[in-house]
């Protein structure tokens, strides 16, 4: 029997990584698993075509940003190209009374479960919620949502003799019309079912919902596109419900209704239970369809490749020019924030600085502005030149003391000696550190 | 539906199979071919199997005619292993009374409404059903299946929400037992094959209903997870045939991958909503609806 179940991703990776050299033909090699990968996780095919093309193109074409190796950063590659077909995902905020949201998809996946779970999310965020059953065609439908919304405390309406969903929803929205959030469960249907699909659109014009949600099964394959074009074309989808994550199926079919419908996904299934429901994360989804785990440190350390780059630029600017009390005072002032220096020294192997070595006190960052502001624009510009009567008079007029004035001196001066190596020598994560600790106040 | 629409690209991939064929267009050419293969869902590696087995042949005889035989003998090969031997009215009457059915399968696929079609299409034969409420997990799920049951005029063996599904099986059994019943269809709860407390839980539910046959429902939309549900369930719990629900949404590749990897019949296909939408799977009828003539 063939491989079936394929090697994860991560192990091919890890053997071409070992080989030296990184040419034309190992990245075909890659972007042919990648590609792979992505066929196995069921997103369309002509969608991995297209991005496996897209990927090639850019791999070859664009050299790693230091710090990321030639295989993590094709990954990277991957990771937003992907990203950019799937979307950062939608956050739907519930607005007006009721803001309704009308759930349909095929049957079987799992719009009932996904509306309590849905309710349930928003319920526990303040919005009162009622879920109208309007899927008159399945029995046990009406039950099921009953004795789940019971256990999620979510009002259920329905009615169990009347054949017409229109009706049923008609009286469900009078019910709740005080409510915050009304949520419409649908009868399942496909795209080959005429009469139920026209069912669906009269619904949508009755209920004219704020947002149409399609409830998508994870495991679902080539299809998914074109049912989810369907469902968009008679009632306009607007967000993706991915039911099913917590099975081993990836999910992929959700690229292609995203692709086809132009909706996001809002929230992912992830269990049985009614708490089993999350928002979506691209970043999460990726890494499961590529059948790799590590993505997410690999994508945070080429942000702080990111950062590190940006921070280096700001540095090489402030040296450019004097290194100067301002320039001194605007950092610490920058590192009491969230500033820039701040986040380097966090990213700084081995050196363990907490939040709270940070923080500079307010008092202390007057204290120092006052000093400073007791300066003669000479004295800013020119530090070396203040000799103990400026100190006195700085004390002074800044209502300090004397050794107040000292203490951001050597500071000052500790900063200014570090800044005048890494001017010759470049900087060197030691010196960050250094720099770092002479600024602390 | 059914991989109808494979057959216009099957027509486009021989028309352009000739002779003279360089390697890099007969690679393009094979390389379409399997993509049309993916596309009505067929397994990544089973698309690849399929298209190596053409590449073979094409470079040993360089005539179409012959590549196209080789296609519908590779189908045959595939789509055989999934043909019953004996239909199923034909293993109830030879085992013993009741003959016991286990359906199992992910969340959604169709179990309970494949069970009612199962045994609407039995009770027309004239046998005496008792369907087992064995889902006791999800809500609704009794009342759903204590509906069709109703409409059917079936007998229906059901205990409380949260109840012992096994307890559910063996009370159907019994009843069956008492009452001279010739069938026990149980119903399961679905679940993720990955769920190890739930597989422990419908292993169970096997030791104890001893069941003549254990049917794996998948849906016939799914992707190529479905190789991995059937066969974790076939390993975990033992499969011994399929049902396939769905079939009318579905461009139906999954079945391909299904009797490829997993080797056991395929019973039925599920082909609508309503209860007579079951029909016997037929290898020749879709090699003819994807080669056609």
């Amino acid at each position: 029997m063939l491989d079936l179940l394929g090697k994860s991703l991560s192990s091919v990776i890890r053997k071409i990584s070992s080989t030296a050299l990184v040419d034309e033909r190992l990245v075909k090699e890659i972007v042919r698993d990648i590609q792979r990968a992505l066929l196995r996780a069921d997103v369309n095919v002509k969608l991995v075509l297209d991005l496996s093309k897209r990927i090639e193109e850019r791999a070859l074409k664009e050299d790693p940003p230091r710090g990321l190796s030639r295989k993590q950063h094709l990954i990277k590659i991957v990771y937003e190209e992907i990203v950019a077909l799937v979307g950062e995902g939608k956050k739907i905020v519930p607005r007006g009374k009721p803001f309704k949201v009308l759930m349909i998809g095929i049957q079987g996946s799992g719009k009932t479960t996904s509306a309590i779970k849905l309710g349930r999310y928003y319920q526990k965020r303040g919005y009162k919620t009622g879920v109208i059953c309007a899927d008159t065609y399945r029995p046990g439908a009406l039950d099921q949502l009953l004795q789940l919304g019971e256990k999620a405390g979510i009002e259920i309406y329905g009615e169990r003799n009347e054949s017409d969903p229109i009706k049923i929803v008609s009286h469900g929205l009078e019910k709740f019309r005080n409510f915050d959030l009304v949520l419409i469960d649908t009868a399942g249907r496909h795209k080959e079912e005429e009469g139920l699909l026209r069912e669906m659109e009269e619904l949508s014009k009755v209920v004219n919902p704020d947002e149409v949600m399609l409830v998508l099964d994870a495991t679902i394959g080539q299809e998914a596109g074109k049912q989810a074009k369907a469902f968009h074309e008679r009632a306009k989808v607007g967000s993706i419900f991915l039911s099913k994550m917590d099975g081993s199926a990836k999910g992929g079919g959700a690229i292609s209704a995203v692709a086809e419908t132009g909706a996001k996904v809002a929230f992912i299934g992830i269990g049985e239970r009614i708490d089993d429901i999350e928002e979506f994360d691209p970043e999460g989804f990726v890494s499961r369809l590529l059948g790799m785990g590590d993505l997410k440190s690999l994508l945070q350390k080429a942000k702080e490749i990111g950062e590190l780059e940006e921070m280096r630029r700001t540095i090489e600017d402030i040296m450019k020019g004097k290194f100067t009390l301002k320039n001194f005072y605007d950092q610490i002032v920058a590192l009491g924030k969230a500033g820039p220096i701040k986040r380097i020294i966090q990213m700084i192997p081995g050196l363990s600085l907490g939040e709270s070595d940070l923080e500079i006190s307010e008092e202390k960052l007057r204290r120092y502005k006052a000093i400073i502001e007791s300066m003669t624009r000479e004295e800013i510009l020119n530090p070396k030149i203040i000799n103990r009567s400026r100190i006195r008079r700085i004390a002074k007029g800044s209502g300090t003391t004397t050794q107040e004035v000292k203490e951001l001196l050597n500071e000052y001066f500790t900063v200014e000696r570090l800044m005048r190596r890494i001017r010759k020598k470049g900087i060197k994560p030691r010196d960050l550190a250094r720099l770092m600790r002479g600024m602390r106040v | 539906m059914l991989l109808g629409e494979l057959k216009s690209r099957v027509g486009d991939f021989f028309s352009r199979l000739r002779g003279e064929l360089g390697e890099r267009e007969l690679e393009n050419i094979l390389w379409d071919f399997q993509i049309s293969l993916m596309e009505a869902d067929v397994a990544l590696e089973i698309a690849e199997d399929i298209v190596d087995d053409l590449r073979e042949s094409f470079m040993k005889n360089k005539s179409r005619d012959v590549v196209k035989e080789r296609f519908k003998e590779k189908l045959e090969e595939i789509l055989n292993k999934a043909k019953p031997e004996r239909g199923l009215l034909e293993l109830i009457s030879e085992g013993d009374k009741p003959y016991v059915i286990l359906f199992l399968g992910v969340n959604g696929t169709g179990k309970t409404t494949t069970i009612a079609k199962v045994a609407h299409y039995l009770s027309r034969e004239g046998l005496d059903v008792v369907i087992a409420a064995g889902d006791t997990f999800r809500a609704g799920a009794i009342e759903q299946i204590e509906e069709h049951a109703r409409r059917l005029g079936v007998k229906l063996v059901k205990h409380d929400v949260g109840a012992d599904s096994a307890a559910v099986a063996y009370d159907a059994i019994k009843h069956a037992e008492a009452r001279g019943k010739d069938i026990v269809l149980i119903d399961t709860a679905g679940r993720m094959q990955t769920n190890r407390n739930l597989m422990d839980e419908l292993r169970k539910i096997a030791r104890v209903s001893k069941p003549d046959m254990k049917v794996f429902v998948g849906d016939a939309l799914s992707g190529n997870d479905v190789v991995d549900q059937a066969t974790t369930f076939d390993r975990e719990i033992g499969v011994d045939s399929i049902i396939l629900a769905k079939m009318d949404a579905a461009k139906g590749g999954c079945a391909i991958s299904l009797a490829y990897v997993l080797e056991k019949p395929i019973l039925f296909l599920g082909t609508g909503q309503k209860y007579e939408d079951l029909m016997e799977f037929d290898p020749q009828l879709l090699i003819d609806l994807i080669i056609g003539d």
